[in-house]
């Protein structure tokens, strides 16, 4: 069973590692909401919290921009993956409410690690937009690319939040987070869970069916 | 034919580049045309040099397995995966390829003792898994150059899905052990091959960083103490940086692409230093290693303190498991190695020996029991 030492463990590289251990997962986490363009933006704000995918746009229109098309790919990346860093360092101030036994700092990183499968998540949920735009262009009926553009994100979001849910709890008992702090530690987790859900999270058919005729015109479908 | 250890190695070896040059030819150059009997050469091959010990001592059972590839390239000389018309060149290499290792290992013998110690059931079958799922990969990587479509997407999907969320918290780092085909390549051709390597050795702070990081120290957790070694989350940069700028995703190549850097970058280094050190793919896999169904225990009061089992004699991944005091090493890749190595019963097992709970029962209340001193005489037992 994992438990807290009370000396420093420093090794030559540990500074770096630490930094990256909330850059990555943080970059991974929030890249996905700032890759829209102008064709799939509307697919996007239906498929993850509006908010998020209007603050990433914000950025990329205002602050990051650059003629040059791939830098601005880069730098859309970026300004999802800042609206990412913010997620998690808001979520790390809950995880810390339990993590008292240390640092605020490495609250974050234990919320930054266990991220890792929504991060996946979120990366695979902005391939399938790319599949469901190649759809568009097939013969399918709109009946068809609803019922596809509905189920395929869904059974994603809900393999990949056990995954999140286990992470959380095998995770924590490898960091050193023991006894009922675990219980508190998922009880979070699901909480966020629960607040990325309620922000939007997923495609529901009322969306879709409201997306897509929009994304079919703009493909020159009837 | 009289025959060693070194030129069993070398015979199968040379079968291999064989293999993997008309593969690359066949691929790769205008000619694209596979023989599949060609597929079964990298089982055989990878299959023989992974059984070097035991099969070194017995080469007709390593000429045997050579039937395989012979038997598929025959059977297969009319359906070969092609774009266009066949080629009576590649049918013929892919065929000498597997015959020529056919006929010296049948006609070889060998002075070789086998080893003292039968191979382990678990490593028999991660060879049989690992060999299978190189020849998967590379099958369906064939498939998807030499036709132009993209099944490899289904492939990737699949190693994706299962390697990154699911593998991790049931079999730890399994994949690396089990599924990888770069470990695989590393595990039966590089390790035998005896070039100088480029980066021979890692500089100090590099090195001790990915052997240390706590995701290695069993038991116990500093909670400064970094998650991961910082090389390999800093591998994932190229990745990011090439898939947003150069607007990758979906693209068919790219993860193949990866799969071949990892072959070319693992030359550089020594023996699995790639997958230690650097593999974008195997960072975050050890998080949940403590709590993989699958266990090893390093049971301390039975070991006679031989270090066999020590870093870079028989771990892929430098793992010392006498430091881990029964506890299962976060970098683990649950090959077993250590424990075939072990020459002695009951020190390294799947699950903890009575003495062993009895003596972390007893630390656990804070009364130490008398340190266990090693016996002297190291004399391994025949089993």
């Amino acid at each position: 069973m994992a438990e807290i030492l009370e000396e420093k463990y420093i090794t030559p590289l540990a500074k770096w590692a630490r930094l990256l251990e909330i850059f990555i997962p943080g970059y991974m986490f929030g890249k996905a909401w700032g890759i829209a363009n102008e064709t799939t933006v509307d697919l996007y704000r239906a498929i993850f919290p509006p908010f998020l995918i209007n603050m990433a746009e914000y950025m990329k229109h205002n602050l990051l921009v650059t003629d040059n098309a791939a830098l601005q790919r880069l730098l859309a990346t970026c300004s999802g993956a800042l609206v990412g860093f913010a997620v998690i360092f808001a979520l790390g101030v809950f995880m810390h409410l339990v993590l008292r036994d240390r640092k605020y700092i490495d609250s974050v990183r234990f919320t930054a690690i266990t991220l890792i499968p929504l991060a996946v998540m979120n990366g695979t949920l902005s391939h399938l937009t790319n599949t469901i735009l190649e759809s568009l262009g097939g013969g399918e009926t709109i009946e068809a690319l609803t019922k596809s553009a509905v189920d395929g994100p869904s059974g994603q979001i809900k393999m990949f939040c056990i995954f999140y849910m286990l992470a959380i709890w095998f995770f924590g008992k490898r960091a050193g987070v023991l006894g009922r702090k675990r219980y508190y530690v998922l009880l979070v987790g699901i909480g966020f869970l629960a607040v990325y859900f309620a922000c939007g999270l997923g495609i529901t058919p009322i969306e879709a069916a409201d997306v897509l005729p929009k994304m079919m015109a703009a493909h020159g479908k009837p | 034919m009289m025959i060693v250890k070194d030129s069993f190695v070398r015979i199968n070896k040379w079968a291999l580049f064989s293999a993997i040059f008309l593969y690359l030819i066949g691929l790769f150059t205008p000619v694209k045309y596979l023989q599949p009997g060609l597929l079964f050469v990298f089982f055989a091959g990878f299959f023989n040099l992974l059984h070097k010990d035991y099969f070194a001592a017995k080469p007709k059972i390593g000429a045997h397995l050579w039937l395989l590839p012979i038997l598929v390239t025959l059977l297969t000389s009319q359906s070969p995966l092609t774009m266009g018309e066949g080629s009576p060149l590649m049918f013929v290499l892919s065929f000498l390829t597997c015959l020529i290792p056919f006929l010296i290992l049948i006609s070889s013998i060998s002075e070789e003792k086998p080893p003292r110690k039968p191979r382990l059931k678990a490593v028999s079958i991660r060879t049989v898994v690992q060999c299978s799922v190189f020849v998967i990969w590379a099958s369906v990587t064939s498939y998807c150059f030499i036709k132009g479509t993209r099944p490899d997407m289904l492939f990737w999907a699949m190693f994706h899905v299962t390697t990154v969320a699911l593998f991790p918290v049931f079999f730890g780092r399994v994949l690396c052990g089990w599924l990888c085909p770069n470990a695989t390549l590393q595990d039966a051709l590089y390790k035998n091959m005896t070039f100088k390597r480029p980066i021979e050795n890692l500089p100090k702070a590099i090195d001790a960083q990915s052997s240390t990081a706590c995701m290695n120290i069993s038991g116990k957790a500093d909670a400064r103490a970094p998650l991961f070694p910082a090389t390999l989350l800093l591998s994932w940069f190229p990745m990011f940086f090439a898939e947003t700028v150069w607007d990758l995703t979906g693209v068919a190549w790219y993860p193949i692409a990866f799969m071949y850097g990892l072959f070319l970058l693992s030359l550089l280094f020594k023996w699995r230093k790639m997958c230690t050190h650097f593999c974008w793919l195997s960072s975050y896999r050890g998080i949940n290693c403590h709590n993989s169904m699958w266990h090893i225990r390093y049971n301390r009061s039975k070991c006679k303190q031989c270090k066999v089992c020590q870093a870079e004699k028989a771990c892929p991944f430098y793992i010392d498991i006498r430091n881990q005091d029964n506890e299962m090493p976060a970098t683990c890749c649950l090959c077993f190695s250590c424990m075939e190595a072990c020459p002695f019963e009951g020190v390294i097992t799947y699950k903890r020996a009575p003495e062993e709970k009895a003596r972390l029962k007893a630390e656990s209340k804070g009364q130490p029991m008398a340190e266990h001193k090693p016996e002297s005489a190291c004399e391994p037992q025949a089993s």
